[in-house]
């Protein structure tokens, strides 16, 4: 059964602005995919309605089989604890530690203290970041702080991981040390996708693109060689 | 707000099941979670303490005013509540009265309605009575016959219904005389009355003031902490994980100003039982004031969280909901 399954979907915000036009398209259970397209084409509306920051005008949209087109208001908070999200501006809170910025969806996801102690060491060691647990993510550099807010947005163990523009302010080096930690996640499991217009970078990692334009899947394939 | 809470509380059950939580962990890290939140409000509060003391000296003024008036109306029916015994009707008996009928005349008097009490005192009772107390005991000798008549002490249930009762009582057969004085006693009643309603009235205005007091600093704590709320709706953090810690702020400055406002009745009380006592000895009164006691310091207590609570429910159901991640 594929994890997310987006079945014609349209969305027109209040505004009157089409962002997405008739979107269908599936992703398995732990593949990876790279969502790309010019500015505006409706990458980020796409996120937004994996995240239920946004609703759908109209289409069916499936996480693991489950219409969530009208998950109630009070159920979203507990959807949202199955989805890890990055950040192109990482959101860190700079009035705590590393450590407290990781441990924060365990924390509202009602984990022990012993728990939260473990888990948020065993995300800040995968992403390398384990010395800085008692930083403040403001004294880290940019790379460091899109690795905190990697490590806050898997954490949990999401069972999908959104990234939105993740390494929209890094040089390409840290670039692509950020995509190669997806890959590690694609790897155990983690459902995968990444929105991202840096062509060249994608181009590279050998995986499934998909291409908006103007609201409307253009084209959904692998880069070079492929399948 | 007990059934939003628990209802957030089933259904962080129901969802944490994915997640491989048990019953028993969720309800630990979720009285974690309020200890956690009460502490870290607490030392928010004391961590602003300029800002926070102006908040909480605003709610500890608008609590002591109504209670101070609270308290005195109190004080000042208590002290009628002294001078009610003395609210008694003497009814005087006709002379020569026979001993049936005055029998008949007990049983009438008790049968009244609003009727506490009835004491007889004979005519000789009220002669060995006036001797010993007046002093005139000597005088009373020279005297053939005993000046005084038979006597009944009415005591009414109410104040307020004396004189209708002092008016039946004079249609009765027999009565020779009927006395009361307390009309004084009836307007201090009604004056309590109103001070009473003047209580509820200035305790509402001012419980408002206080409402929005709370409203406005929680308001201002909710827009300094924007970003959090934010991510952690982003993660997963429910309206009732989100709204908690400000409902503490709303509780804790309510309960910090009702305490405040305590201190500052005590004082009040301290400083007005000396010339209290010294009026009272003037009057010869074993008067002295009462000051709010630990029952009322409790309440006070209970008022001023509430009021902070609710202040603070209203700012965040207004503001909480327009801060979603974008």
């Amino acid at each position: 059964m594929s994890m997310i399954r987006f079945d014609n979907l349209c969305k027109r915000y209040e505004s009157g602005y089409e962002a997405l036009r008739g979107v269908s398209f599936e992703m398995d259970a732990g593949e990876m995919a790279f969502l790309t397209g010019h500015s505006g084409a409706g990458k980020s509306t796409l996120l937004k309605l994996l995240m239920l920051i946004e609703r759908p005008t109209s289409g069916n949209l499936l996480i693991n089989g489950k219409n969530i087109n009208r998950l109630p208001h009070s159920k979203v908070p507990f959807y949202r604890r199955q989805v890890g999200v990055v950040f192109q501006n990482h959101q860190l809170l700079f009035d705590r530690s590393v450590f407290e910025n990781v441990a924060l969806p365990l924390q509202v996801a009602g984990y022990s203290q012993a728990d939260i102690g473990r888990r948020v060491r065993a995300a800040l060691d995968t992403v390398g970041l384990l010395d800085r647990e008692k930083h403040n993510p403001i004294a880290l550099s940019g790379g460091e702080q899109q690795r905190v807010g990697i490590a806050r947005a898997v954490v949990h163990k999401p069972k999908i991981l959104l990234a939105d523009e993740p390494t929209g302010n890094l040089d390409p080096q840290l670039s692509a040390e950020i995509m190669a930690l997806f890959k590690r996640f694609q790897d155990v499991g983690v459902t995968v996708l990444v929105a991202s217009h840096d062509i060249n970078l994608i181009n590279r990692m050998d995986m499934r693109i998909m291409r908006l334009n103007q609201g409307q899947m253009e084209q959904d394939g692998v880069s070079y060689g492929g399948y | 707000m007990a059934a939003t809470k628990s209802r957030a509380r089933d259904s962080g059950q129901r969802g944490a099941r994915g997640q491989m939580l048990s019953r028993v962990d969720k309800w630990r890290s979720y009285r974690q979670h309020h200890q956690a939140t009460l502490k870290s409000s607490t030392l928010k509060i004391l961590g602003e303490p300029l800002q926070s003391l102006l908040t909480i000296l605003v709610i500890a003024i608008a609590l002591t005013l109504p209670a101070a008036l609270y308290l005195s109306v109190e004080n000042i029916r208590q002290l009628s509540g002294g001078v009610d015994a003395s609210a008694q009707i003497s009814v005087f008996v006709k002379k020569g009265a026979r001993e049936s009928a005055l029998e008949s005349l007990t049983t009438k008097l008790e049968g009244l309605s609003g009727v506490a009490s009835v004491t007889y005192i004979s005519a000789q009772d009220a002669r060995d009575e006036f001797e010993s107390l007046s002093g005139f005991g000597a005088a009373l000798q020279y005297l053939d016959e005993n000046p005084l008549p038979d006597s009944f002490l009415v005591q009414p249930l109410l104040v307020g219904d004396a004189s209708r009762l002092v008016t039946e009582i004079r249609e009765l057969k027999l009565v020779d005389d009927v006395q009361l004085d307390l009309e004084w006693l009836q307007r201090l009643d009604a004056l309590l009355d109103m001070g009473r309603k003047l209580v509820l009235a200035l305790g509402a205005a001012l419980g408002l003031g206080v409402i929005l007091v709370v409203g406005n600093t929680i308001r201002l704590a909710i827009q300094s902490r924007r970003d959090e709320i934010t991510v952690v709706k982003m993660v997963g953090g429910t309206d009732a994980y989100v709204r908690r810690p400000f409902l503490y702020s709303g509780l804790l400055f309510g309960m910090f100003g009702a305490l405040v406002a305590g201190i500052l009745l005590t004082g009040l009380g301290f400083w007005l039982a000396g010339p209290v006592d010294k009026l009272a000895l003037l009057y010869q009164s074993q008067f002295s004031i009462s000051g709010l006691g630990f029952s009322g310091f409790v309440t006070l207590l209970l008022i001023g969280g509430s009021v902070g609570l609710i202040g603070a429910w209203l700012a965040v159901g207004q503001h909480l909901r327009n801060i979603q991640p974008r």
